[in-house]
């Protein structure tokens, strides 16, 4: 019997949460697209739009109180939050369409807190972070931030041979089957991310209840305490974990796994090689 | 009833022995009280002035936790997270979030008063609290200065600047109450600065000394930084106050500052009555990762080996677990609590040596910790019963990167965390092995960790869950979900015989009692 209660397992619990709001950040966050992130390029030839000065410095003040820590002073990334002006989110954004929804929102995913602003302090964010965006697709160095030249420097054929051997990658993973084209769904920093921990893979649970009966479905929630799914026909379902016993088959961990074996190089070399699955 | 009367007797009798001036109400904080905190007080940041956070109180136990409920909630209806650590002074708590002040009623937690400071520029990122000195409170603010307020009702008293926001500083640490000084600490990361720590006179506000962590900026070949944005500890007999202090600037490339980098990323003992530094002890020499050793530098005496000794314990941001002579800075232990893979080994003097193929590059370094690091600005705990040193603890692993068109000025650099989880350890502090551990969740948790004398430990996992565990094993004895994240430490008092669990998440501060028979 292999239904036991083995969910305080590090590498299992790891998984949830980043489930659980998965939901929560999908409608407003595309951060799996099919459109590479950064360099973030405006629509067409159009030259970029201008905001008023006064409403650009009305919100770097509030972004400078507010959100420099993480994103940093100019948008470009600090400590923990990443770098806005390479944001496809912020691409996207129209008027603050986008950029409003995740302020008064935040990430709970990403361990961004929600703000509570008006509308006149969301365009003033809006108009200094596209502003910042503009400024930095414009100049040259001097700018942090991973470009995808950047992330050329390993041997693919190296990377090939870690990927079937060394790696186990190929244990679950396929060049010609899931990863197929997985370079021109992700590119550069995205697709290092991706590589080494996908964060928003789905586990799967099967959960046995006293009774005896079965329900297998996507893991949507785990603390020690309570596991919710999503089972077949798309409802949430829940129960107290000292009430049932469940197994989680989250094969996401094995990405877990490979962080304390990998040689830098071997992530040089793994990025070449999925950069030629096209 | 004869019970419970005689409960109340020993109760009061307990308190008339150990803390008649907390019957002398109205007086406020002084030395007595700073340096044996009663149990109806929590008089500074960490509590006491050791760091432990471990308490006395033994009412609520292993075999009666389960039954803990709400006394009381108080809602700061802000978006605000709380990360303070309340004060308890004469029945009244005091907590903060950026630019506001709350002193509520500790017995019903209803508002007595709300301070609001000017909206202002400068960083909001969080803050930790106020410090009390007589019936003065004294409050730092994200434009860097330093606010004293009569405590009964927030009437400003003096505002003086102690950090310039101008050239990219704020402020966000609780200040150090030591005699007739009040320490503070400041932050800024951003740009290439200074760091320091000013003893302020809390009468009237006029500094007392200052004592730089780093040259002044542009000094050739010399690291800025060092910021000193976490709260010391102080030992009375030796007479010195210990304080980590922070990353080297620019951040994530070293290139212009060859060498340890002194004082960053250091556990410092300076001497109160004149800023002198008396000794130190680099946690990270030459820091690129943004691993600040600001985290409590907890005191304890006791057995080590067989000798006696008066120790400092430092649970690092780089992943390393310290255990020193506080009378010289000697090291004793130095061992990681969990994966660290950016270092060379340990040096005779017990100093982690970095390994330079792991600082940021530009096509990236895989590094454990994530910037984030091991542990952060959170609380541990000394359990003085089991004499285990307990920490909300964070395995992770991030990527670093730098190249040259980075620049030499900030943070000069860009790093992505790439995964971690939450575990509270429980540390031998003689051996550095983890006796037991308990698993928070996936990301980690914020949350702090308070211990008891009854054998509780108390903290909360990265899902929400307030948490009391069995001290001896780690084992789950009581939960409730507070239905935030969890970025603040708990801590305990006693009140009309009755021990109160206070613990925030969000913008809410919980208090938890027992039934009443």
């Amino acid at each position: 019997m292999n239904l036991i209660r083995s969910a305080l397992h590090a590498s299992v619990l790891m998984a949830a949460p980043l489930l659980v709001s998965l939901a929560v950040s999908a409608a407003q966050t595309p951060t799996h697209s099919a459109q590479p992130p950064a360099p973030a390029k405006q629509n067409g030839t159009a030259a970029p739009k201008s905001y008023p000065p006064a409403l650009v410095e009305s919100g770097g003040s509030l972004f400078r109180q507010d959100c420099s820590f993480c994103h940093g002073r100019d948008a470009g990334g600090g400590e923990s939050g990443p770098d806005l002006t390479r944001s496809k989110l912020v691409t996207e954004d129209v008027d603050g369409d986008k950029i409003g929804a995740v302020v008064r929102n935040g990430r709970p995913d990403k361990g961004m807190p929600h703000f509570d602003v008006s509308d006149p302090q969301i365009a003033g964010l809006m108009a200094f972070i596209h502003t910042q965006q503009n400024t930095a697709l414009t100049k040259k160095g001097g700018r942090k931030g991973v470009d995808v030249s950047d992330l050329q420097t390993g041997n693919a054929e190296a990377g090939k041979r870690y990927f079937e051997g060394a790696g186990g990658c190929a244990t679950c993973h396929s060049p010609t089957g899931d990863l197929a084209g997985i370079a021109s769904r992700y590119k550069g920093l995205e697709l290092e991310e991706q590589m080494l921990y996908p964060k928003h893979a789905k586990s799967r649970v099967t959960v046995r209840l006293a009774s005896g009966q079965t329900i297998t479905g996507t893991l949507d929630y785990l603390d020690e305490f309570t596991v919710g799914l999503i089972d077949p026909t798309g409802s949430y379902r829940s129960w107290r974990t000292s009430d049932v016993q469940y197994k989680v088959d989250a094969p996401v961990t094995a990405h877990v796994d490979l962080l304390s074996k990998y040689k830098d190089a071997d992530i040089h070399n793994l990025m070449a090689y999925l950069q030629t699955l096209r | 009833m004869n019970f419970m009367k005689a409960a109340f007797l020993v109760a009061v009798s307990t308190l008339i022995t150990i803390a008649p001036r907390s019957l002398m109400m109205g007086q406020g904080v002084d030395d007595q009280m700073l340096l044996h905190p009663p149990t109806d007080s929590w008089p500074g940041y960490h509590g006491d002035y050791s760091g432990r956070r471990h308490s006395p109180l033994t009412q609520i136990t292993p075999q009666n936790v389960k039954n803990l409920s709400l006394a009381w909630a108080f809602q700061t209806d802000q978006t605000a997270l709380i990360k303070s650590s309340p004060l308890l002074v004469e029945g009244i708590l005091y907590f903060t979030v950026p630019e506001n002040i709350w002193a509520v009623d500790a017995r019903s937690g209803h508002q007595i008063w709300h301070y609001t400071y000017p909206r202002s520029p400068g960083e909001h990122i969080g803050h930790r609290g106020v410090a009390m000195y007589k019936k003065y409170l004294f409050f730092v603010t994200p434009d860097g200065h330093l606010v004293s307020l009569n405590a009964n009702d927030a009437t400003v008293r003096w505002i003086v600047q102690v950090a310039d926001a101008t050239k990219g500083y704020w402020t966000s640490m609780a200040p150090l109450i030591v005699g007739n000084r009040v320490l503070v600490g400041v932050s800024g990361d951003f740009d290439n600065l200074t760091g320091y720590i000013r003893s302020i006179d809390p009468e009237t506000g006029a500094t007392q000394w200052q004592w730089n962590s780093t040259p002044p900026a542009g000094t050739p070949n010399q690291t800025t930084g060092g910021m000193t944005w976490m709260t010391g500890t102080y030992d009375p007999d030796l007479n010195l106050v210990y304080w980590g202090t922070g990353n080297p600037t620019p951040v994530l490339t070293g290139s212009t500052r060859p060498g340890d980098d002194l004082y960053t990323c250091t556990i410092v003992a300076l001497n109160p009555e004149t800023g002198k530094l008396v000794w130190s002890f680099q946690a990270s020499p030459h820091d690129t990762h943004d691993w600040d050793a600001v985290e409590t530098p907890v005191l304890v005496d006791g057995d080590f080996h067989g000798e006696h000794k008066k120790m400092l314990m430092q649970t690092s941001r780089n992943g390393y677990f310290f255990v020193l002579d506080r009378t010289n800075g000697k090291s004793l232990l130095t061992a990681p609590f969990g994966p660290v893979n950016w270092s060379l080994g340990v040096d005779k003097q017990g100093r982690p040596i970095p390994n330079p193929a792991k600082e940021p590059a530009p096509d990236g370094r895989l590094i454990a910790p994530d910037e984030g690091g091991m542990t952060n600005y959170r609380s541990p705990s000394f359990d003085t019963r089991n004499g285990l040193f307990v920490v909300d603890a964070h395995p992770s692993y991030g990527i670093y990167f730098a190249k040259s068109a980075d620049g030499v000025y900030g943070w000069a650099g860009a790093d992505y965390g790439v995964w971690g989880k939450g575990v509270i350890e429980a540390i031998d502090y003689q051996t550095g092995k983890i006796r037991w551990s308990h698993e928070l969740g996936p990301g980690g948790s914020g949350a702090g960790v308070l211990t008891t004398d009854s054998g509780l430990t108390f903290t909360g996992d990265a899902l929400g869950n307030f948490l009391a565990l069995d001290s001896s094993d780690g084992k789950t004895l009581w939960h409730a979900g507070s239905g935030a994240h969890i970025v603040s430490s708990p801590t305990t008092y006693e009140l009309d015989g009755r021990q109160y669990l206070l613990t925030s998440s969000g913008g809410v501060l919980f208090a938890w009692v027992l039934p009443q028979e």
